[in-house]
């Protein structure tokens, strides 16, 4: 990644480990469940880092150079295709991360209220972290759930009907 | 003319209905499941696609473009992958009417894509479903091995071999990005780049997925062409809305059934299955089953906000394919409808939609990526009492000058912009006149 680490405005320390994200296990793995789907390489490219963020909770850069190699293209077109994508983290987030929507029929049902809550009850805004990283807080937009609006997923688990009422119990339930 | 059998949610109950169980392979083929897909196998292609082609389906998934024309685009095999894209990046804000089809009888949809497979020579299936549909996928991933162990897809499949290869079939996940519900954007995230729309030409029939012909469907399309297949096109076209007497064949109607969506303060929100051409009024009453205690009716987005707004004039607005021409927007969209009371301000819905386009536009193209940023700020200013009636004339010129009908714009996210903000506009202008109407000292200047 020496298009990052040795520019003067970068900074130097990637958080390297040494034990590898893609273990010989792991690109087993994908070499058999993901590859054969597509006829480049790369096609494989977004559910391979699914599969890692899935594992880690987060993209790291070392996980998305290792990527690059497995996959046989330059880690800037990792860091390309995956910055475009929301769900994709590029720093540590809690282990509770909260999608709430705050799309229209969510805003008519009254998320802007229940965002509130959240944020006083957390003491977090929009893309930030709790201190003791149990929550990460996004505000999003359609997840595509109106019937039960204003609604949030949390992790992968969907809330609908929320309210300022039922989200303290929701929130204070989670281990 | 109420529906009396469904045909999309045969096996499922409609409406808001808590706790649906998902239909699996045993259950579907219990109720006559996978007969059409029999019944396929032993047509030629070509009488398949005329079949489709006869019952004039068009696309549900907003641009309403006719599903057998679209298969009869591509061109003939040449030895190559030929590809099936179905789009179940569901992600206009309002829309959550696929998401019911895949949660709960997916095999209706994997029938359709078998069809469509054995109709058009494609050997490879892709289902981009969107990243935050977390639990359908999971039910998706389940049917989809079904599907492959009971010899629809694979080695064994009952289609035998199509265009020289073993009919496959897999589930895309995708990572949260609007734009790719666009079909060449979908394409490119699907050969893992960012969702980038493409220009065309070339379409995606001669040049889609790794340059391969590619065939690209709703959900809900897919899931219809089994009860097309089972029963014939004459038979479908007993539902929806006739095509009008003296109009020539080659204009398309709006023949069939189609989901529809309810949320916001009616009393029973939900997705419901009835003919194309119900009314906005009937929809809101007999199937939302009236407004909440105390809110009252003032506009509705009918199909997601891309489409625009339905005025508090336009209650008993026709929802079918024609609905553009008759009530100033779009088209049907996805029949999504969000109800919007009298106490919620139009202006925060502007600025609301006018927020989820700033943030969802891909940055291509100049007037959608500045475009909707600049509206954004406007709307915003305006919300909070410090808009000027100049912020108003900007907003409509704004509005009206982006998206690829003025031919700006690459794909049609800036279409959807213009049409949201312009309709609200055009059809709620006192509010905005309200807002900017008393002059403002700020500083020394009078704005």
């Amino acid at each position: 990644m020496a298009w990052i680490t040795q520019k003067s405005s970068a900074p130097n320390d990637l958080g390297r480990r040494a034990v590898p994200y893609l273990a010989p296990a792991t690109k087993d793995r994908f070499e058999r469940d993901f590859i054969p789907r597509y006829p480049t390489r790369r096609g494989a490219l977004i559910q391979v880092l699914h599969a890692i963020q899935d594992e880690v909770g987060w993209l790291p850069m070392q996980a998305m150079e290792e990527v690059a190699q497995f996959i046989g293209i330059t880690p800037s077109q990792v860091v390309d295709t995956a910055t475009f994508y929301e769900e994709f983290f590029f720093k540590p987030r809690g282990k509770y991360t909260l999608w709430v929507c705050q799309s229209v029929s969510c805003e008519i049902m009254g998320s802007t209220a229940l965002q509130g809550k959240i944020s006083e009850k957390l003491g977090i805004h929009h893309g930030e972290t709790t201190p003791d990283g149990k929550f990460t807080l996004m505000h999003v937009e359609c997840i595509g759930a109106c019937g039960g609006a204003p609604c949030a997923l949390c992790n992968h688990k969907l809330h609908e009907n929320l309210s300022s009422d039922n989200v303290d119990a929701i929130l204070d339930s989670l281990p | 003319m109420a529906l009396d059998t469904p045909i999309l949610m045969k096996r499922i109950p409609q409406g808001n209905v808590a706790n649906r169980q998902t239909v699996w392979y045993d259950g579907y083929v219990a109720t006559g499941g996978y007969a059409a897909l029999d019944k396929a196998i032993a047509m030629e292609p070509s009488k398949i696609i005329d079949e489709m082609k006869a019952s004039e389906l068009r696309g549900r998934g907003g641009a309403g473009f006719p599903a057998g024309m679209k298969w009869s685009f591509l061109p003939p095999p040449d030895g190559g992958h030929r590809f099936l894209a179905v789009n179940a990046d569901e992600s206009e804000p309002a829309t959550f009417k696929d998401q019911l089809l895949i949660n709960t009888d997916p095999h209706m949809m994997i029938e359709g894509i078998a069809i469509c497979m054995k109709a058009c020579h494609l050997d490879t299936a892709y289902v981009y479903i969107r990243g935050e549909y977390h639990h359908h996928r999971v039910t998706l991933e389940k049917a989809v091995q079904e599907a492959w162990d009971n010899g629809i897809f694979g080695e064994k499949s009952r289609m035998g071999q199509i265009n020289g290869r073993t009919p496959r079939l897999f589930v895309q996940r995708g990572a949260g990005a609007y734009i790719c519900g666009e079909e060449t954007a979908l394409l490119e995230s699907l050969e893992g780049k960012r969702g980038w729309p493409r220009n065309k030409p070339p379409f995606p029939a001669v040049s889609g997925a790794f340059a391969r012909p590619t065939v690209i469907n709703n959900v809900e399309t897919l899931a219809t062409v089994p009860a097309i297949i089972e029963n014939g096109a004459a038979w479908f076209k007993t539902h929806g809305v006739a095509r009008p007497e003296g109009v020539p064949p080659q204009v398309p109607a709006s023949y069939g059934t189609k989901l529809y969506g309810i949320s916001g303060p009616v009393n029973n929100p939900g997705v419901f299955e009835d003919h194309l051409g119900i009314k906005l009024s009937a929809l809101i009453g007999q199937h939302g089953k009236g407004m909440r205690a105390g809110k009252q009716f003032k506009a509705a987005f009918h199909g997601g906000i891309s489409m625009g707004v339905l005025g508090t004039d336009q209650y008993d607005a026709v929802l079918d394919f024609d609905i553009g021409k008759r009530c100033g927007v779009l088209g049907l969209g996805t029949a999504c409808v969000t109800v919007i009371p009298q106490d919620v301000s139009m202006v925060a819905m502007a600025r609301n939609c006018a927020r989820f386009y700033s943030h969802e536009s891909c940055g291509q193209c100049t007037p959608c990526r500045e475009g909707s940023n600049w509206a954004y700020k406007l709307l915003s200013r305006i919300e909070a009492g410090e808009g000027t009636t100049a912020d108003l004339d900007l907003l409509s010129e704004l509005a009206g000058s982006m998206g690829s009908m003025p031919g700006s714009t690459i794909c049609g996210l800036a279409d959807g912009t213009s049409w949201a903000i312009r309709t609200i506009l055009q059809k709620f202008w006192n509010e905005f006149e309200d807002k900017v109407a008393k002059p403002r000292f700020v500083g020394l200047a009078l704005r």
